[in-house]
């Protein structure tokens, strides 16, 4: 069952446009790599790791996970197709399980590559790219959990994740310690962080935190999914 | 559960269900058992028959009442979604893949064995080519609404639920989804729902008719009593004639008629035996020598036939 949710909601989710436009967003971040490796400038690898932290996993990571988590169960709520995967008799856990794992296996390569070729081409070194691999790991396991859910609960879910990233993560979680633990990026960014030891605004969080955070939203995410999914009226 | 748990046969059952979306009341206090074999949902657009077909298949939950499906309720019973075929009225299906990976995937949703074979099956049944290589997009509307068939069947269900199957096929198409839908209603304890907005529609589907009209049952039973009822209501009816007055005179002197009122170029009739007054205007208006223009049914329309159903 998980196998034909997960090929079903891959087969039409993985669009050509949506990966194409993506994409293009990451080859910003590989751009900008390469322009700081090739540079003049005396600290690549806190170069390096601003960029990856202020664009990959500030901007990128979490709008790439919004495009595909929000489309994973949120399309098909949309187009009513939801109803073909409802109305049979399989455990809406592995329902939601097999299309957040199909967002999840489109968003991962889709932010890691970019993201992972941009640290290597800065010249920040082995610690920056190890930090990149795992904080954009974890960015995109939690943000495309999280999305998942926005995308079963609520209608126009782009407009909501974007303001999520861009007024709450990228404004009011600014403003102190406290707003910042209710915002994955100060987890992700903590993990980059402790990789590459360059000091980074709100980054405190030790790396056990800073990882497994991210996982337990991920997971409560998903549980969330599977209660709305299994309640929820069907269109 | 099997049917023998069911020894009034009773397949379907809403008790006094009410289903409102906000201040918007789309199914008011319905009731009725369904039995197996085929049963047609009749109403005009609108009026709740779509609302009534998820509510028993699950999709949406009752505000009040209670839906039972073989005795169990459908939103609770997870093993009883494998025993509903669902088609319906929307069209979106999984447009990248093909009719066979389509009908394939539903199959083993429902985990049925030899899933590729059993679909392709599906698909001859409702004269879909298996191999057509075609994603469902490319498809036109009434092969796409095939698939949808094709997917409600590749399980062989005990209920099948068929929301106005009959959109956008051509004519043969649609002769031959009404031949394969009474074929599938006749296996012994198979129950069909079917829904439309055409009398004449389902009237060939099946004898057993329920008439749903702005959200409450309106009339159940045999569609010749449902198709009495719509034909004994009163009737208005303008006759054009330059001889308004005299043939409005001949009419009630014919007693075909129970009410007159002159109008602009004839006369407006009402009318509850529709059949004689047909057969008897032309031959009053011959015999007295008046002019007669036109005969038209202005209240022929489904919705005041439905709405007169209503409140009666």
């Amino acid at each position: 069952m998980l196998a034909t949710v997960y090929r079903l909601t891959l087969r039409t989710q993985a669009r050509i446009g949506r990966l194409a436009a993506l994409g293009a967003l990451g080859a910003v971040a590989v751009l900008v790599g390469l322009a700081i490796g090739v540079g003049d400038l005396d600290d690549t690898l806190e170069a390096g790791t601003r960029l990856v932290n202020t664009y990959g996993l500030s901007i990128y990571a979490p709008v790439v996970a919004l495009v595909f988590g929000a489309a994973a169960l949120g399309d098909p709520a949309d187009d009513g197709t939801l109803g073909y995967l409802w109305l049979r008799p399989v455990r809406r856990s592995h329902i939601v399980v097999g299309a957040y794992g199909a967002a999840l296996s489109v968003v991962l390569p889709l932010t890691l590559v970019p993201l992972v070729v941009a640290a290597a081409l800065s010249g920040g070194g082995g610690a920056l790219v190890r930090g990149t691999v795992l904080a954009a790991t974890v960015a995109a396991t939690a943000y495309t959990a999280l999305f998942a859910y926005l995308g079963l609960r609520v209608r126009r879910s782009l407009v909501w994740g974007l303001t999520y990233i861009l007024i709450w993560e990228g404004f009011v979680a600014l403003a102190g310690d406290t707003a910042a633990r209710l915002a994955l990026r100060s987890y992700t960014r903590s993990v980059l962080a402790d990789a590459t030891g360059v000091r980074l605004r709100l980054a405190d969080v030790s790396l056990p935190i800073a990882v497994g955070v991210p996982l337990v939203v991920a997971a409560v995410a998903l549980a969330l999914t599977t209660r709305r999914l299994h309640r929820m009226e069907v269109p | 559960m099997t049917w023998a748990a069911h020894p009034d046969g009773v397949v379907i059952e809403l008790d006094h269900v009410s289903k409102w979306f906000g201040d918007v009341v789309a199914v008011s206090d319905v009731t009725f058992e369904i039995r197996p074999g085929i049963t047609a949902l009749l109403g005009p657009n609108g009026a709740g028959k779509s609302t009534v077909l998820r509510l028993l298949c699950g999709l949406a939950r009752p505000s009040q009442g209670h839906v039972r499906l073989l005795g169990l309720d459908p939103r609770r019973d997870l093993s009883l979604l494998g025993r509903i075929g669902l088609v319906p009225q929307q069209e979106a299906l999984f447009e990248p893949l093909t009719p066979l990976e389509t009908v394939e995937a539903a199959a083993r949703l429902l985990k049925v064995l030899a899933p590729r074979d059993t679909a392709a099956a599906a698909l001859e049944l409702v004269e879909v080519d298996p191999g057509d290589p075609r994603p469902v997009r490319a498809l036109s509307k009434g092969n796409r609404q095939r698939v949808k068939v094709a997917m409600a069947l590749v399980h062989d269900p005990d209920v099948l639920v068929l929301d106005e199957p009959l959109n956008g096929l051509d004519p043969r198409q649609r002769v031959h989804l009404i031949e394969l839908v009474r074929s599938l209603g006749e296996r012994p304890g198979r129950c069909v729902v079917v829904s439309s907005h055409v009398l004449d529609e389902v009237e060939r589907f099946g004898s057993r008719i329920l008439v749903i009209a702005q959200g409450r049952l309106a009339a159940e039973g045999d569609f010749r009593r449902i198709r009495d009822l719509m034909d004994d209501r009163p009737h208005r009816i303008r006759v054009g004639s330059a001889d308004a007055a005299p043939l409005a005179a001949a009419l009630l002197e014919a007693g075909v008629v129970q009410g007159v009122r002159l109008v602009d170029g004839g006369l407006e009739v009402e009318t509850s035996e529709v059949r004689a007054f047909r057969s008897a205007v032309a031959v009053v208006a011959r015999d007295r020598r008046l002019a007669l223009d036109e005969v038209v049914p202005l209240d022929d329309d489904l919705d005041s036939v439905f709405r007169y159903l209503v409140g009666r």
